[in-house]
């Protein structure tokens, strides 16, 4: 604007005219780098992120961690891929990056990877796979196979939740949830194992017939929806004290109706007390433990072709499989049990040591009538060996 | 810039007047020469102006005198010449350089903030402050004392957005004058005044002139020019004519000087022959858009017959507009009728109107009349364009559209670099209007609705758009024309209707009245209460 | 100058801004790229400009859908309307094609064919009902549109949920399409590629052909550059309003069925869609591609392949953590972006030039040369 208050098109004209200039300037001086281009960077270690990021709390941030953990005390060059796109051939294409990219081991976080890697492992021999969660196998489920390069990495789900199961009852809580999301054999196992830590605790703490009551529920999805905050607001308002969100997404359904009903927790697969504070405490796996485990096969050991190649290992509470939270990130000192009212980390290593043992060894799963996978409650009592613990199946 | 507002560099230079001695010359443009990529806008044009003089620059659309002024204003930088005041070379390369020099300008489009009131506008750039803090009563009083000492009527508290034309005018001169500007440069200033503005803007110039301020008109009204500066500069295709003494010139000589051959200043026409009725409007009216529950159009009738140009004088805002948006159906009427032809075409549809043989030159040729970034080819069409002469199987013919295009500027001149190929908004305005011209008035049609056909034209393409219009009427066309300017009125209509309020107050015979009475009308102190039934006999 | 060399030259003229623009895009990637790892800055902006290269058919098939929004939002651009809603009408189009090729069984190759018009069928409605209210109750198509954006999101989310044969809870995507259902591959082995490129680029022109040579087209361009020249023309804008929104919505539903009934490189699997209450990227990739592109058909062909072959060939710049190749990407299309800003530059500069020639005496105003300026900054509404 000038002192006369008018502004002037011709003036703006002229600073753009300038800008342009230095524009072309620019143009030009970017024209270098293509001498430049294709330089080698090689990375051995790869991690291939599905839907979300590393920093998702869940199964990508639980693999990296290993994968960050294990590469960086051995000074293995390594780096995490996110795919172009949520879908198979989308996943193929990272691994195939990855590869390109000097990978010698790719970590695939989560059982959506199955058909990618099943394609990846034959077209890639010379390369390593750990797939967590799941097992190769084609789209249409009609061929399973890990090859010897492979190695599927499964998980102990019941021992996880027979330590969340026994450290509620512990801890006093009677009226209890559980919450899974559809009845597949990882949430089934989290769910049978739950119950087994209630009735184990209940036992000792030598409850009456009747004293623990468990409202039992598959919510049919992974979602967060209305309809599963509600059915968790109705045990809350029926007295269930804390619910087992065992589903994906289902828990942010769950904490949000315990945050109004002043409900609490369990969380699942990955510590969740970040997520809120309702969360008491989660059954988690053991994803860092796990990669870093099959990593020093590969590094350290060099016997990967006989311990995990090839086949699908169960990571349990003897190799820090499963388990509950024992520390807080980032806060050295932090209590994981804080959330809890008696039960402490003295009590949760005990148990924690039965299982380690042997001494303990939840049923992992048992034989249903329901297509779907749902048990009824004569199911889960016979099978299970409930006596004090009294089931509810809500539909 | 609080500084220059009492810039004493003007006194010292005004002061210095005396050593240079050269006939008082405050401003001296010399050698100018101004060239855009292609074309030399000011090709060695000398210009000087002295102390308390009114000088006119005149020129056609195009000749170079905004250019100049540019130059003078320090929007361009000139190839060549030099600028002097009062005899000392200056160097003017901003606007701030011309304000620091005491030249200020009110630009034909004015440059006004719209959401500031007044006050607010006058002291952009120069607030007087003191520690950081607006002192705004101070500039205020100074503010209200100009306004007073030269009659310049402002509501110093009124938003720009809300006031008139003349008062955002009148704010334009105000910011000169709070700037104590010695120069100042008007340009155009009249084109967007009512002729009662315009004789009191005539009169605050000569009150500065006698003041000892220089003043710079800009125009292409000779009348105007005639009326009010001493001396003349007149401009043509980017070249110096000539400077003279107004005094002693005639306006046919000045017209010459500037066009370059005898223009007849006024209209050869016969005698109208009227025929029958083309377009008859009943009781119309037509409900204003910015007053809810007004109406701008208020019961209006008047019949306009075949082989007559219909009037319809009035101020800019009148509702000559709303009139014309209900006749040629971009808005609707509220109640009423319209007529054309016979046929009832109160509610159809712009097309059907166009079909039943309506043509209608657009008050704004750039809003309504031109798609500007199409082709001329294509504007030539524009109603057209659907006729199975230019479509077939929903397909644009090109070919024929270029054909006729072709035609079209060669019967009716219109000028421009590619022909048909050429984009509109390349063309000059006066070239773009005789597009439109050639446009509506090769279209069939028994009516052609001309709202301000020579609005900033140049008095060549005026002389042309007229004589077409006549040509109109004796090939037995009906012709109604609205425009603000009397002169238009006075030289084209075979009847006058005068609008006031939305209503129509006088019709008069341009043979048996004159300018002074059909402005009586206009201002609405004169009403023929017989007027419409007049109308519509 | 004879005709051709005219064409040549207007050709040159209207691409040069967008790759003034692409290079100022491309300044600012490598500035971003400089500030995160100024070491492996040259090496890796030099894979971003030349991996794509090595990857022709994934760029050609990510292409694709961007082409169908970019079009879709470009063609209403030429009719003044902003058609925001791309990613609605993708998404709503996405889902009645997979619709079709799970419920609706029929032999090859009428189901792909069918899924396709299911697809604009699909997209037309979305695209129609803010063209309906911006023609009969002058309802800003950008404030609908966004809104249609999320209501078709949420509807589509919700439906694919619900039906047990689309869904599968238990991956939280879509069910693999059947790949008797899917577009018939071109690129051979290891590559996506598909008819779907073709039908694209074969629609991009039969769009300039209606923009630029029929009736149409004409009234469409005459009220996208002035609506009150159109209106005073006599044509009939509401008409043609809900006219190009249908349009503009068919064509982003159809770049919805070209991505979801895409073969997989997999044998056996798909693409799938995942219902995750997020709204469809590709329609406002659209938007960036078709201001780059001019809102020209063709124009727009080219900056969606140039969109996707920088998202690929940023992908492969492994020395930078994938956040910091999105951000180089986003300023890259950004700032592409701005093709129409830098076009009305030059061409304005242009058009100076010829208002010069307009008039062979060699007169010009400076009313004139300002004219392009100052209309550029004008957008009356009524």
């Amino acid at each position: 604007m000038y002192a006369d208050g008018g502004i002037y098109p011709e003036e703006i004209r002229r600073i753009i005219k300038m800008k342009k200039l230095l524009a072309v300037l620019l143009a030009a001086l970017m024209l270098v780098p293509f001498a430049f281009a294709c330089t080698g960077t090689t990375f051995d270690i790869a991690l291939i992120t599905d839907k979300g990021n590393i920093d998702d709390k869940s199964f990508n941030q639980g693999a990296w961690e290993g994968v960050k953990a294990y590469a960086d005390a051995h000074k293995i060059s390594n780096k995490y891929y996110k795919p172009e796109d949520a879908n198979d051939d989308a996943y193929l294409a990272a691994i195939e990056l990855a590869v390109d990219s000097g990978a010698k081991i790719v970590v695939c976080p989560g059982y959506l990877f199955e058909p990618a890697v099943f394609t990846a492992q034959t077209k890639y021999p010379n390369v390593k796979f750990i797939i967590l969660d799941g097992t190769p196998h084609n789209p249409d489920y009609t061929e399973f196979n890990t090859a010897k390069n492979t190695a599927s990495v499964m998980y102990a789900e019941e021992q996880s939740g027979y330590l969340a199961g026994y450290a509620a009852v512990m801890d006093g809580y009677r009226k209890l949830g559980f919450m899974g999301g559809m009845a597949v054999p990882a949430v089934q196992a989290f769910g049978y194992g739950y119950l087994q830590g209630i009735e184990a605790a209940a036992a000792e703490l030598k409850l009456a017939e009747g004293d623990i009551q468990v409202k039992y529920h598959y919510t049919g999805d992974f979602a967060e929806t209305d309809g599963n905050k509600a059915t968790a607001a109705a045990m809350y308002q029926s007295g269930v004290e804390i619910i087992f969100a065992c589903g994906g997404s289902v828990g942010k359904s769950v904490m949000a109706a315990a945050a109004e009903a002043n409900g609490k927790v369990i969380g699942v697969d990955v510590d969740q007390r970040y997520d809120s504070d309702t969360v008491v405490t989660s059954a988690t796996k053991g994803l860092a433990a796990s990669v870093q485990a099959v990593l020093k096969s590969i590094y350290e050991t060099k016997d990967f072709e006989s311990t995990y190649g090839g086949k699908t290992t169960y990571f349990n509470a003897a190799n820090e499989g499963v388990g509950l939270p024992t520390s807080v990130i980032g806060d050295a000192k932090g209590d994981a049990f804080d959330r809890f009212n008696t039960f402490d980390k003295a009590a949760y290593d005990a148990v924690f040591a039965q299982l380690v043992s042997g001494e303990i060894a939840p049923i992992r799963t048992f034989s249903i009538e329901n297509a779907e996978g749902h048990a009824t409650e004569a199911e889960l009592t016979s099978n299970l060996k409930l006596t004090i613990t009294k089931i509810e199946c809500i539909r | 810039m609080p500084g220059t507002l009492n810039c004493p560099l003007i006194d010292r230079h005004i002061g210095r007047k005396e050593r240079c001695g050269l006939e008082n010359n405050i401003i001296e443009m010399l050698h100018i020469t101004k060239e855009f990529p292609g074309i030399v806008a000011n090709d060695d044009i000398t210009l000087t102006i002295r102390k308390g003089e009114i000088h006119a620059l005149l020129g056609e659309n195009g000749a170079g005198k905004s250019t100049l002024m540019s130059v003078l204003f320090g929007l361009y930088n000139p190839e060549q010449g030099e600028i002097r005041m009062n005899g000392q070379a200056v160097n003017i390369s901003n606007p701030n350089d011309a304000t620091a020099l005491g030249i200020g300008m009110v630009h034909q489009h004015f440059k006004l903030v719209e959401c500031f009131t007044v006050l607010e506008n006058i002291i952009l750039g120069v607030e007087p402050a003191k520690a950081g803090f607006l002192r705004i009563e101070e500039a205020r009083a100074k503010v209200m004392s100009l306004s007073e000492k030269y009659g310049l009527q402002i509501d110093p508290d009124a938003r720009i957005e809300d006031i008139s034309v003349g008062m955002q005018q009148r704010t334009e001169i105000l910011k000169m004058l709070y700037r104590d500007n010695d120069v100042l440069i008007f340009d155009e200033p009249t084109a967007v005044l009512t002729p009662q503005e315009i004789t009191e803007l005539m009169e605050i110039i000569r009150s500065f002139a006698a003041e000892g301020k220089s003043i710079l008109f800009i125009s292409h009204k000779l009348n105007e020019i005639m009326a009010v500066a001493d001396r003349c500069t007149v401009l043509r295709k980017g070249k110096c004519v000539g400077t003279v003494d107004v005094k002693a010139v005639t306006p046919e000589e000045l017209s010459r000087m500037m066009v370059g051959r005898d223009v007849q200043l006024k209209v050869e026409k016969s005698k109208a022959h009227p025929g029958g009725v083309i377009l008859d409007v009943q009781k119309l009216s037509v409900p204003s858009k910015t007053h809810k529950g007004k109406r701008s159009v208020k019961d209006v009738s008047f019949k306009v017959h075949s082989g007559e140009i219909v009037c319809i004088a009035g101020i800019d805002g009148n509702g000559q507009t709303e009139l014309i948006s209900a006749l040629t159906g971009l808005e609707r009427a509220s109640a009423g009728s319209i007529g054309l032809c016979g046929n009832d075409i109160t509610r159809a549809s712009i097309r059907r109107r166009s079909k039943l043989g309506m043509s209608h030159i657009p008050e704004d040729r750039h809003k309504h009349g031109l798609v500007l970034d199409f082709s001329l080819a294509d504007n030539m069409v524009l109603q057209r364009y659907w006729q199975p002469e230019f479509e077939r199987g929903g397909f644009i013919r090109r070919a024929k559209i270029r054909e006729y295009s072709d035609e079209l500027i060669k019967k009716y001149d219109v000028r421009s670099g590619e022909g048909s190929d050429s984009i509109v908004r390349s063309m000059s305005g006066g070239n773009q209007q005789k597009a439109i011209v050639a446009r509506e008035m090769d279209r069939e049609h028994s009516l052609l609705v001309a709202v301000q056909p020579t609005r900033g034209l140049d008095v060549g393409a005026i002389e042309y758009i007229h004589n077409c219009i006549v040509r109109e009427r004796d090939g037995g066309a009906a012709v109604l024309l609205i425009s603000f300017e009397l002169d238009e009125v006075m030289n084209l209509a075979d009847r006058i209707l005068v609008m006031h309020g939305g209503e129509i107050v006088g019709e008069l015979d341009p043979e048996r009245t004159n300018v002074r009475e059909v402005g009586l009308y206009m201002a609405g102190s004169k009403r023929d209460d017989s007027a419409e039934t007049e109308a519509m006999a | 100058m004879n005709s051709n060399d005219r064409g040549v030259k207007k050709l040159l003229l209207g691409i040069l801004p967008s790759l003034a623009a692409i290079a100022i895009g491309l300044i600012f990637g490598f500035i971003v790229m400089l500030a995160a790892a100024p070491a492996n800055a040259l090496s890796g902006f030099g894979t971003v400009l030349t991996r794509g290269f090595t990857r022709m058919a994934d760029v050609l098939f990510y292409a694709t859908p961007i082409i169908m929004t970019g079009l879709s939002v470009g063609f209403a651009y030429r009719m003044g309307l902003f058609n925001i809603g791309a990613s609605g009408q993708y998404t709503m189009g996405m889902f009645c094609a997979m619709y079709a090729a799970f419920m609706l069984p029929m032999p090859r190759p009428i189901n792909w064919i069918v899924c396709c018009l299911a697809a604009i069928a699909g997209g037309a409605l979305w695209g129609a009902i803010p063209g309906i209210f911006k023609a009969l109750l002058n309802i800003n198509e950008v404030i609908t549109s966004i809104m249609f954006n999320y209501i078709g999101m949420y509807i589509v989310d919700e439906l694919v949920r619900n039906n047990a044969v689309m869904y599968v809870a238990v991956k939280a995507r879509t069910n693999y399409i059947p790949e008797n259902v899917q577009l018939p591959s071109i690129g051979g082995g290891g590559s996506s590629l598909n008819i779907g490129t073709i039908i694209a680029i074969v629609l991009a022109v039969l769009l300039f052909i209606v923009l630029f040579k029929t009736t149409f087209g004409y009234e469409l361009r005459a009220t996208g550059f002035n609506k009150f020249a159109a209106k005073y023309a006599g044509m009939n804008s509401r008409r043609n309003i809900i006219l190009t929104m249908i349009i503009a919505g068919a064509l982003a539903g159809l770049g919805g069925a070209l991505y979801i009934l895409s073969p997989s490189s997999i044998q056996g699997a798909s693409m799938t869609y995942e219902p995750i209450n997020v709204i469809a990227e590709e329609g406002f990739n659209g938007i960036a591609v078709a201001l780059l592109g001019c809102s020209h058909p063709i124009g727009i062909v080219f900056s969606a392949i140039f969109v996707s072959f920088i998202q690929r060939g940023g992908t492969a710049a492994v020395a930078y953590k994938p956040e910091i190749i999105d951000v180089m990407i986003a300023f890259i299309i950004y700032f592409s972006a701005f093709a129409m800003f830098v076009r009305e530059l030059v061409l304005g500069k242009r058009r100076r030039k010829r208002a010069g020639n307009a008039k062979p005496e060699g007169n010009i105003t400076a009313d004139e040369i300002d004219a392009p300026m100052i209309e550029l900054d004008i957008d009356k509404e009524e």
